[in-house]
């Protein structure tokens, strides 16, 4: 069987469970909008923070759409805890589907909860007057990077989940990695703004390359430090892929 | 379906040659089965398997039988590669359970078990995405599944988010996906816990019929007395990590002996003496001690009982209820593992599955 086939399987298994059910796309917006329709427009109106020139809510936009896209991709490792617990995942080790297949399709499949979800919060956006680069071509740009990077963070659930045992532990641990992440990135400032240590630790923070992809594709349209971010997306990916297929071996004990 | 068969190799690439190398060699294998020495410690404390021989024949029905956390889950997940034993080696077909893992999993149809579908597609996606990990060609996929589906009696419900079928569909949708493949040979864990008599039935007439037209090896799991005596070709008993026997029914009805007398004691009222003594009366072939009751293995139980009477009001046992038997498995299971198999309630089994249900939901 064919791993490539073997991940679009997964990835289409995680579409008909949307189909059946959005419940969790919805009630996952709340947050990501109030940032949008809340935050942005109060710091915007203090003018403190240098964007060159853009529109705070829309220097923010790429970051919240990054933020949210984290959280749904760490929050899908929770599945693949329940999986565990249930005999979901007994019964998918004991099909002809190599392990690190289960791993990387299961990871790649949290893109298409992303993906609806930046499609939830892109038109709330757009509401409240945000301006995105009017290219179709550039917009499928930024989902395609979304769908991409939430593979690297539902990978990094997974490496959490084989060393948590229960559920409980594993919700706290979730958020504890991606606020200080977010805030450690060019999210909600640009990075000259920072104090040295900050900035050192933003420019190995993937979320930090992450949102800068998204910005150039969504909001700026300058793509000069797109190839460099999409590798640093690349090396994520692929580097919490392999650690995450290594230690998959304790989640099944 | 076995043009259908050869198709699906075909479909698999390399698993082709495989199939074809493996079926020669059906013919030849001694044993589906095939474990020595398997030991299996968890956490590097917990000695879940403490050296399991066990050997079963190709196109045989397998019941391994054994109370709550004796193992059986273990090894049937070492059997089907999701563990490596921590000492010993298994073959399945033929086939090393850790060196060839790969060629193991194309052969085998498995129901683990805890629930294993997603509650949240309906019984017909459930299918079509297992159809699809195991390559099946898209031409044979919907009709392989809508057969299955028909021949489960799942048909009208097929559409139906899983999460609103009974314990017994459920079941019933996951041996089908594990029929899926035509597999060589079957695991099942605990196929009917939890299930009413009647779902548990519908459960095992779909299985003896599919081993009727595939000659499949099944080997499953059970705690259920009834069901190992009813549908195995053979018996395992496990306990406490070990195989303490094996044989047919009736073959482990016989080493029993005749007749069983069963005497209802007052607890630690009978002592190491006195058994040596019941041991003694005429006819009597084996004592054995429960927790609240002694069962005394006669061949001619009536002759035995006023003996047994005697030696027990002499040592001051008080004896509250008498009864007299042909042995059952049951009787079989205390006399080699030294308690009774089925003390705790099917109830709480009804529960937890029910539990893991709705978890899922
Ligand atoms: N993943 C695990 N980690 C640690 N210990 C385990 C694990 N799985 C099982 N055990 C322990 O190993 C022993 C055997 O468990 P196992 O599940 O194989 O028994 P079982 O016969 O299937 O029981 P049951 O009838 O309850 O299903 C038990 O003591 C159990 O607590
Ligand atoms: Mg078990």
């Amino acid at each position: 069987m064919n791993p490539i086939k073997n991940m679009l399987v997964m990835v289409e298994l995680e579409s008909r469970r949307i189909r059946h059910d959005r419940t969790e796309i919805y009630t996952r917006a709340v947050q990501p909008v109030l940032w949008l329709v809340i935050f942005g427009p109060v710091m915007g109106a203090l003018r403190a923070i240098p964007t060159g020139g853009i529109a705070y809510t829309d220097f923010i936009t790429p970051g919240v759409l990054v933020q949210s896209m984290s959280f749904v991709s760490i929050f899908f490792g929770l599945t693949m805890v329940w999986e565990r617990e249930s005999g979901i995942l007994k019964k998918l080790l004991v099909t002809p589907a190599p392990r690190y297949s289960i791993v990387v399709g299961r990871s790649m499949s949290s893109g298409v909860r992303s993906v609806f979800q930046a499609l939830i919060i892109i038109p709330v956006a757009l509401l409240i007057g945000v301006r995105i680069v009017p290219n179709p071509l550039y917009f499928i740009g930024v989902l395609a990077v979304l769908f991409v990077s939430s593979g690297g963070f539902a990978a990094t659930s997974i490496l959490i989940a084989s060393l948590m045992k229960s559920r409980e532990r594993f919700m706290g641990i979730g958020q504890a990695i991606i606020m200080p992440l977010f805030f450690a990135s060019n999210a909600l400032y640009p990075i000259e703004m920072m104090p040295p240590i900050l900035k050192a630790l933003s420019s190995v923070n993937p979320m930090t390359y992450i949102v800068d992809a998204v910005r150039s594709l969504l909001i700026t349209g300058d793509l000069a430090q797109l190839p460099l971010d999409l590798a640093a997306i690349a090396i994520f990916d692929v580097a919490m892929f392999i650690i995450a297929s290594a230690s998959f071996k304790r989640i099944i004990e | 379906m076995e043009g259908l068969r050869l198709s699906l190799g075909g479909a698999a690439g390399g698993a082709h040659l495989k199939n074809i190398s493996c079926h020669a060699f059906s013919t030849l294998m001694e044993f589906a089965v095939d474990a020595r020495g398997i030991v299996k410690v968890y956490e590097k404390t917990s000695r879940a398997l403490d050296g399991v021989d066990l050997q079963v024949r190709p196109g045989k029905v397998f019941a391994l039988l054994g109370p709550n956390g004796s193992g059986k889950t273990t090894l049937m997940r070492i059997l089907t590669t999701q563990l490596p034993p921590t000492e010993g080696h298994a073959d399945v077909m033929g086939h090393d359970t850790v060196r060839e893992s790969g060629a193991i999993r194309g052969l085998v149809g498995y129901v683990p078990q805890e629930m294993s579908v997603w509650t949240d597609l309906s019984g017909y996606e459930n299918m079509l995405i297992y159809a699809k990990i195991y390559g099946i060609p898209s031409e044979a996929r919907r009709r392989l599944i809508d057969d299955s589906l028909e021949g489960i009696g799942l048909s009208d419900a097929k559409d139906r988010l899983v999460r609103s079928y009974s314990g017994g569909m459920i079941r019933r949708l996951e041996i089908a996906t594990a029929l899926l493949i035509s597999p060589k040979i079957l695991f099942l864990d605990e196929p009917t816990i939890g299930l009413d008599p009647v779902a548990r039935k519908a459960v095992w007439d779909k299985l003896t019929s599919f081993k009727k037209d595939f000659g499949t090896t099944v080997f499953f799991n059970t705690h259920y007395m009834d069901e190992a005596d009813l549908y195995a070709d053979e018996i395992g008993i496990i306990s406490r990590g070990r195989i303490i026997t094996t044989g047919t029914v009736a073959e482990l009805k016989r080493s029993v002996g005749g007749e069983v007398l069963v005497l209802e004691t007052e607890s630690n009222g009978v002592d190491a003496a006195t058994l040596e003594m019941v041991r003694g009366v005429a006819s009597v072939r084996d004592v054995a001690l429960g927790e609240s009751e002694l069962a005394v293995i006669a061949d001619d139980a009536e002759t035995a009982l006023p003996g047994v009477m005697r030696i027990l009001g002499n040592s001051g046992a008080m004896v509250r209820k008498v009864s007299m038997s042909a042995p059952t498995l049951d009787d079989v299971f205390l006399k080699y593992a030294g308690t009774r198999l089925e003390s705790g309630g099917r109830l709480s089994d009804v529960s937890r599955v029910r539990k893991t249900i709705r978890r899922g939901g």
